[in-house]
């Protein structure tokens, strides 16, 4: 039998932990030596460390071996684990297979690990998270004409929340409804100073039009673009509690802006409904990916850009159709991915670039159009106070403290307290 | 069987109708303070906006979005299911023994669900587009959002509510109509359009299919289903999402609907000397069937708490932890706690029992379920699972603005019930008629 032994195991495995799983594979009539290192790398799998392609590569031959079939593997691939293939190429291959990114990331859990039974049977950890299939994972929304996403670079931002003024501006924004939102936060395992970018994620499964009684919240077919009716929405805010980012930002009193500033191609979209710059009182609003600039409003120029984007001196906010592999979003990413290449050629395993990427709260079902570039914040990050504080640029943080609490005289047929 | 209620007279059951005290003139009066008092406040809403109550958004903005307005809307929801889902019993499983009470119910439920609506007008930005938008998009939207599928369901509730005691109402003002004053000629004229002596029995079967449909209806699709779904199918709030809102609801109705029913019961047999129309009996029944929804509802909480606390996924972790240390919760849970030890011990020693004294527990549960209520709605949304934010979890504390509503929808009961009681008997002739015969089915 084969062994192959991984001294650089970065999981510790105690002499306790050794012999409980030799005397509970011995048990078994299949050799425990192979099961103690699947064990092992199954550990590096979940965190990540080893993809499932490499790790069913590895152990191709030896499982087929000894177990005359290897469980693990992919349904319809029978071609995988051909020497010649390379781990990426099986990964695109079964994330063709498979009709969307859900059945997919739920067989290679199923399947790929959990079938292989020795870890679980070792108690060996947690099941596999999500952090295994890497977030830059293929998209499973419709690629059919245009979807306007954007791609954020949180490793450029610097934090001088420019974007959210420009927003705050252009849209005529009460003070504290933050259509674009940059939060900076401390993490576990993050070093110090980390920001976290946040528009409204204009989802192609986004809860708020899924719950919205009188359909004000809809999703515009031409181009993807998440918008409010002005004219229909009721108040009921029920779009606000179903959203998990918590983007939505109710017009609780009279506009700091009032309707005669504000000029009515901003408001009216192509389609002839309300749906562009701050909402009325009593009325909805969030940020619109720029509705406006898209129809063509501010000039040929702008369609494809937004306020934020344009303010945006870092290079971090990238807006674009999704579906143009020659988007700003697309490029960026691909140019991005070009510039921190892996040195495959000594370590072939590795993936192809050492770039991060996440989309905010991908696990709950909302296919967020936002693509990050950086690190995902845990469940233990806290937002802190950043290198330019909200008042600085003109801005009010926290809205129920500094405008709200003020009641009816917070505003003043439109003007500010 | 029946309660042995044949010695009190029709003269007893239209005591309300003939006679005016100056108790029923002080309470109009309180009834109509309450809802000038609210109304007060609530043009300051209309006319500034919601900015007059402390919500606020979750997120950026250190607030909630909802707050009292949806915890009293569901309080009231529920004590209208509660209350018609006895009154359905009592037609469909023959629990004769309630009879008294059993329109006291049907009318509780159309009161509690126009306060319900109430809230719903109250809650929303744009009160004035709550035809002019719902209508046109309910074809499309019903199938997707549970605010559509609530409200088509509390209005088919209406509708089945008010039919059902339009078609029972009508039996007892033919029968009565000599004694009924002229001056509501013109409305006895209306209710009895096509009345004829032969319906009655077609009428007795068409009510207890409707009891049918609203026995099934109401812990499916009411208390059970769409109102819960509203929160419980959110999965990004760790303290609504889940399958055990829908049992947890139903046992809220029930308790809340069993309290108020003994309180408005408790009332009118204290105003118009009812001692004999509604025993003491009925009322140690109730109490019992309040004891019962109320073990449910402990019961039910207590698996909320344990399934939240002892290995539970973060958000919801937290989530429970936060409700647990909340002094608010345990007064609520304290309150109908105190409830079951009372009425277990008037159960074993029936010289407890009293009826000021099951009113006093009546109430007790009310309060607890309405605070039960705004919690959960408010500390669902405090505790959100995207947690990054400083400003979340957000404050709440209800503003004057809404507290007040909570006083006027309360007052506007109190005055339904004083101007349906003028008008049509508020327990059924049945209930007094001995010879009263259960139709063939």
């Amino acid at each position: 039998m084969t062994g192959i032994t991984d001294e650089s195991a970065p999981v510790t495995f105690d002499d306790e932990w050794e012999r409980r799983a030799e005397q509970r594979l011995e048990e078994t009539e299949f050799d425990t030596e192979l099961g103690l290192e699947l064990a092992r790398d199954v550990q590096e799998v979940i965190a990540g460390e080893m993809s499932e392609c490499e790790f069913r590569e590895k152990y191709h031959d030896t499982v087929r071996e000894e177990f005359g079939e290897d469980a693990r593997e992919i349904a319809g691939l029978d071609a995988i684990g051909d020497d010649t293939e390379t781990a990426a190429s099986i990964e695109d291959r079964s994330r063709g297979f498979f009709e969307d990114e859900e059945s997919r990331r739920s067989f290679v859990k199923k399947g790929g690990v959990a079938a292989m039974g020795l870890s679980m049977l070792l108690g060996g950890g947690d099941s596999p998270g999500e952090s295994a299939t890497a977030a830059a994972t293929a998209d499973d929304e419709d690629d059919e004409g245009t979807r306007y996403g954007m791609t954020i670079n949180l490793n450029n931002c610097d934090g001088c929340l420019a974007c959210m003024a420009a927003c705050k501006q252009e849209h005529g924004l009460s003070r504290g409804a933050h259509w674009m939102y940059v939060l900076t936060y401390e993490d576990e395992d993050q070093a110090d100073e980390n920001f976290l970018v946040r528009p409204c994620q204009h989802c192609t499964n986004s809860p708020c039009t899924k719950v919205c009684p009188v359909g004000a919240r809809h999703t515009r077919k031409e181009d993807g673009l998440v918008l409010t009716d002005y004219d229909i929405c009721i108040g009921c805010r029920y779009c606000e509690v179903s959203c998990p980012y918590g983007v939505n930002y109710f017009q609780w009193g009279e506009p700091d802006v009032p309707d005669e500033e504000i000029d009515p191609s901003h408001q009216i979209d192509e389609r002839g409904r309300w749906v562009g710059a701050r909402p009325p009182k009593g009325v909805m609003g969030k940020c619109t990916f720029c509705a406006d600039r898209q129809d063509g409003q501010m000039g040929e120029e702008k369609i494809g850009t937004t306020a934020c984007e344009e303010a945006c001196s870092m290079n971090a906010i990238h807006f674009g159709d999704l579906n143009d592999p020659d988007s700003a979003p697309n490029k960026h990413l691909e140019q991005y991915r070009g510039s921190q290449q892996n040195d495959l050629s000594a370590f072939p395993n590795r993936t192809d670039d050492t770039v991060s990427t996440f989309k905010l709260l991908e696990e709950r079902g909302t296919s967020p159009n936002i693509h990050y570039i950086g690190n995902e914040p845990s469940q233990h990050a806290r937002q802190v106070p950043g290198p330019v504080t909200y008042e600085e640029v003109g801005l009010v943080d926290n809205r129920k403290d500094a405008v709200l609490d003020d009641g009816p005289t917070a505003t003043n047929g439109g003007e500010q307290a | 069987m029946s309660t042995d209620v044949t010695e009190a007279s029709e003269e007893t059951l239209l005591r309300p109708i003939t006679s005016l005290s100056r108790g029923y003139l002080v309470a109009l009066g309180l009834g109509c303070a309450a809802i000038a008092f609210w109304l007060a406040f609530y043009v300051q809403q209309l006319y500034h906006g919601l900015i007059v109550t402390n919500l606020g958004d979750w997120g950026t903005g250190g607030g909630v979005p909802w707050g009292l307005y949806i915890g009293a809307f569901i309080w009231w929801v529920g004590i209208a299911h509660g209350g018609i889902i006895l009154s359905a019993a009592v037609r469909l499983i023959g629990l004769d023994t309630y009879q008294p009470v059993a329109r006291i119910a049907e009318l509780l439920t159309i009161a509690a669900l126009s306060c319900a609506g109430l809230f719903i007008l109250i809650h929303v930005g744009r009160p004035d587009r709550l035809v002019t938008a719902v209508i046109p998009a309910w074809p499309t939207r019903v199938q997707w959002s549970p605010l559509m599928w609530d409200v088509t369901v509390i209005t088919a509730y209406f509708v089945l509510t008010g039919t059902y005691l339009m078609m029972t109402v009508r039996y007892d003002i033919h029968r009565l109509r000599e004694r009924l004053p002229d001056t509501f000629d013109r409305i006895y004229d209306l209710l009895l359009v096509g009345y004829s002596e032969a319906e009655d029995e077609v009428v007795e079967r068409m009510v207890w299919w409707l009891a049918f449909a609203i026995i099934i209806m109401a812990p499916l699709l009411l208390h059970g289903g769409v109102i819960p779904w509203l929160f419980a199918v959110l999965p990004s709030m760790a303290g609504w999402h889940g399958g055990v809102q829908g049992p947890s609801f139903l046992s809220i109705a029930l308790t809340s609907a069993v309290s108020g029913i003994i309180v408005i019961a408790a009332a009118f047999r204290w105003a118009y000397d009812w001692k004999r129309l509604i025993p003491d009996e009925i009322f140690r029944g109730l109490a019992k069937w309040l004891g019962f929804f109320g073990l449910m509802f402990l019961w039910l909480q207590l698996q909320q708490v344990l399934t939240g606390i002892f290995a539970a996924p973060t958000t919801l972790q937290h989530a429970t932890e936060v409700k647990v240390s909340t002094p608010l919760y345990w007064v609520a849970i304290g309150l109908v706690a105190l409830a079951l030890v009372y009425i277990f011990a008037s159960a074993l020693e029936p010289s407890l029992f009293s009826i000021p004294r099951i009113v006093v527990t009546a109430l007790a549960v009310l309060v607890g379920t309405l605070i039960e209520k705004t919690l959960f709605v408010v500390e669902g949304i405090q505790h959100a699972h995207f947690q990054l934010y400083d400003g979340v979890p957000g404050p709440y504390t209800p503003s004057l603005v809404e507290l007040s509503s909570v006083v006027g929808t309360i007052g506007i009961v109190v005055l339904f019930f004083l101007v349906v009681s003028k008008v049509i008997p508020v327990v059924e002739l049945h209930a007094i008629e001995s010879d009263h015969e259960e139709v063939e089915r």
